[in-house]
């Protein structure tokens, strides 16, 4: 073991850091870790300081998203810990590596109920990959290491690190602990043999792609796979990016809210190729009918995902980065017989094209969004909030890669855009980062707009308005007979005005023939810029494959709101 | 279905509820449960447990819990469980 000098416990948590090559922290200060901010105070380790821990925590989120490394954040005990849990559970239902750590009220008085005492190693339980309480300052910087380790490692997701005030204050000898670091599982020969039997058994194979493909690190060997097979393709929401608009045999986003090419082919396949993947209830519609006459090839580095809600008849636990290359070897001397199947899924992409055409003078959101993407530099973010503008946003902007496009997946967390598109800037400083917001979304975590202001970031807000929680109120509209219960918000305030509070110049539009000019001053303005659109509220998400229902019955319509 | 399961632990503060909140989180009923504390400092967790859905959306679940050292099925009975879904409802 290398051995160091002294220091304070807090001191260690900023070297620990550092030596995980952690630039920046996004965080709070409060009582129970004011040694680790003292420890902070004039390291080359930045803070960024939200305005609310949550918003600090999803800024990690959208740092590790678009750049691929572990976001970290920091939090008081108590509240500053308990305003964590939204963004951590966001973490863990996305996979996302994220090391938040809290600080505790010392350890003489843990369980007294102590000023801003509670039990956060109890509360990390269900919201984080796993969590550790310091109660040893010997145990202290092993600790760190294996947090970083465990988020990043396998299939990644948050670690919590509650450290207790009189561990930050206590001296230890730093020394960089030797940790066995696991390699990922490389996939059994047989395994890959018994896939390609199957590849080559297929008619109608098509690939089912999911967020694990960028987590892997494993685009550019999926898109390679594709190459060397013409195998049709579809992806999840996290899974847009992986593969890019205009590949042959490519449907976009499948599901409740997918394309109708998409969710065809699926329904028409004869062998479903999950990669990293997990058939969520938004992806299948009725889980018995998803894909039903289809072999299921699954996959996946975490093998609890595997024959989980469907059954496998081949599974492949291991890193997709070795998995996706031997298969494509297993196939060298073997011919895939696709030509008809590949000539049907064309016919679904032409007969199922997007239609942009909207009569009238409103603004028809799916429409500007396309506009939107073809303006956007090579190097952008998109991140989203939640609801119909999130689905607009998959459905009509096309992505490079999975990091480009940032959206509350498995947890659909409003108020996610925001932070995160803060996280994203911080992580790719040169990056045009666009965060897409409704109406609803935006308020839930407005008060970063101060953290764009105390860091001049260049975030652009296009803000999404049609004075409703339309997801919420199209499901009233379509399943609760239009009994719009608190869905109504026409009493929104005025966005841009309050964005001039931040030092946020912006501007309003209303009508379609300024949507072009508005995105070009948007895009092209310095700094900052919130464009507020007002759209045309009658317009809801189609198609949608209602609850329950299977994703062949996808409803179409156009209906004039009342 | 019935299973026994048996666990070996590390032994942390926490591990137990690590293991109890998944089991019941993963749609899994306790009926019986010892624990003992082996003399290599590890845990040994042995429990039955009920469940209409298969063993292994447990099991795979909790092996992936980091203190879990090993997680054996040591049986599995249908009619095991029918006795015991039985003497509950008599009760």
């Amino acid at each position: 073991m290398e051995t160091g000098q002294k220091m304070r416990g807090a001191d260690a948590v900023i070297k620990v850091l550092a030596a995980h090559g952690v630039t920046t922290v996004f965080g709070y200060p409060g009582g129970a870790i004011m040694p680790i901010y003292d420890a902070l105070y004039g390291h080359p380790v930045e803070h960024l300081l939200s305005r609310h821990e949550q918003g600090a925590a999803f800024a990690a989120v959208g740092y590790a998203r678009a750049s691929g490394k572990t976001g970290v954040c920091f939090a008081t005990s108590g509240p500053g810990a308990t305003n964590l849990i939204t963004s951590l559970s966001d973490a863990l239902l996305d996979s996302v590596p994220v090391v938040a750590i809290t600080g505790q009220v010392s350890t003489a008085v843990i369980g007294t109920d102590a000023f801003q005492e509670i039990d956060v190693l109890g509360m990390s339980l269900s919201c984080t990959k796993h969590s550790f309480m310091v109660t040893d300052i010997n145990e202290l910087i092993p600790t760190l290491y294996k947090a970083f380790e465990i988020a990043a490692s396998g299939r990644p997701g948050p670690v919590l690190v509650d450290i207790p005030k009189d561990i930050q204050i206590a001296e230890l000898e730093y020394k960089t602990p030797l940790l066995t670091v696991n390699e990922e599982p490389e996939p059994e020969v047989s395994a890959i043999e018994a896939a390609g039997e199957l590849l080559q058994q297929a008619k109608k194979p098509i690939l089912y792609v999911g967020g694990g493909v960028g987590m892997a690190g494993a685009v550019d060997h999926l898109r390679q796979f594709i190459d060397k097979t013409g195998m049709p393709s579809v992806a999840t929401l996290k899974g847009l990016g992986a593969i890019e608009h205009g590949t042959k045999g490519y449907l976009g986003m499948l599901g409740m809210h997918g394309g109708k090419a998409a969710n065809l082919a699926v329904q028409a396949c004869d062998l479903l190729i999950v990669v990293g993947a997990r058939f969520d209830d938004r992806v299948t519609g009725r889980l018995a009918t998803f894909a039903g006459n289809a072999k299921v090839l699954h996959l996946d580095i975490d093998i609890a995902e595997i024959n989980k809600l469907r059954q496998a008849d081949v599974a492949i636990s291991a890193d997709l980065r070795q998995v996706l290359p031997a298969l494509s070897a297993s196939l060298e001397s073997k011919s895939l017989e696709l030509g008809q199947w590949q000539l049907e899924v064309e016919e679904l992409y032409r007969e199922h094209q997007w239609d942009y055409q909207h009569p009238g003078d409103l603004i028809y959101a799916p429409a500007m969004l396309r506009r939107l993407a073809n303006k956007l530099p090579e190097d952008s973010v998109v991140s989203c909030d939640v609801g119909q503008h999130q689905m607009w946003v998959a459905q009509h902007m096309w992505f490079r890669r999975p990091e480009d496009h940032l959206s509350s997946a498995g947890l659909g967390t409003m108020g996610f855009g925001l932070p995160a598109a803060i996280g994203a800037q911080v992580a790719r400083p040169d990056a045009t980062v666009v965060t897409v917001s409704g109406d609803g979304s935006f308020m839930m975590n407005v008060q970063e707009l101060t953290t764009i202001k105390r860091r001049k970031l260049p975030v652009k807000i296009l803000l999404i308005d049609n004075q409703k929680l339309g997801m919420v109120k199209q499901w009233q509209q379509l399943f609760f007979e239009q009994r719009y219960s608190e869905t109504d918000l026409s009493d929104n305030p005025d966005f841009v005005l309050m964005a001039s509070a931040f030092d946020i110049p912006g501007r309003t539009i209303h009508r379609a023939e300024e949507v072009e000019a508005a995105l070009d001053e948007m895009l092209s303005t310095p700094g900052p810029f919130m464009l507020h659109v007002a759209i045309d509220d009658a317009f809801n998400v189609w198609p949608l494959v209602p609850p329950g229902a299977c994703n062949s019955d996808m409803m179409d319509q156009m209906e004039k709101q009342t | 279905m019935m299973h026994s399961v048996e666990l070996t632990l590390k032994q942390q503060p926490e591990v137990l509820e690590r293991v109890l909140r998944v089991t019941r989180h993963r749609g899994f009923t306790i009926t019986e449960l010892t624990m003992t504390v082996s003399q290599d400092s590890t845990l040994k967790v042995n429990f039955d447990v009920q469940s209409e859905r298969v063993i292994e959306l447990l099991t795979h679940q909790l092996t992936k819990l980091f203190d879990v050292l090993d997680c054996q099925v040591i049986t599995s009975s249908a009619a095991q469980a029918e006795a015991e879904i039985s003497a509950m409802a008599s009760a």
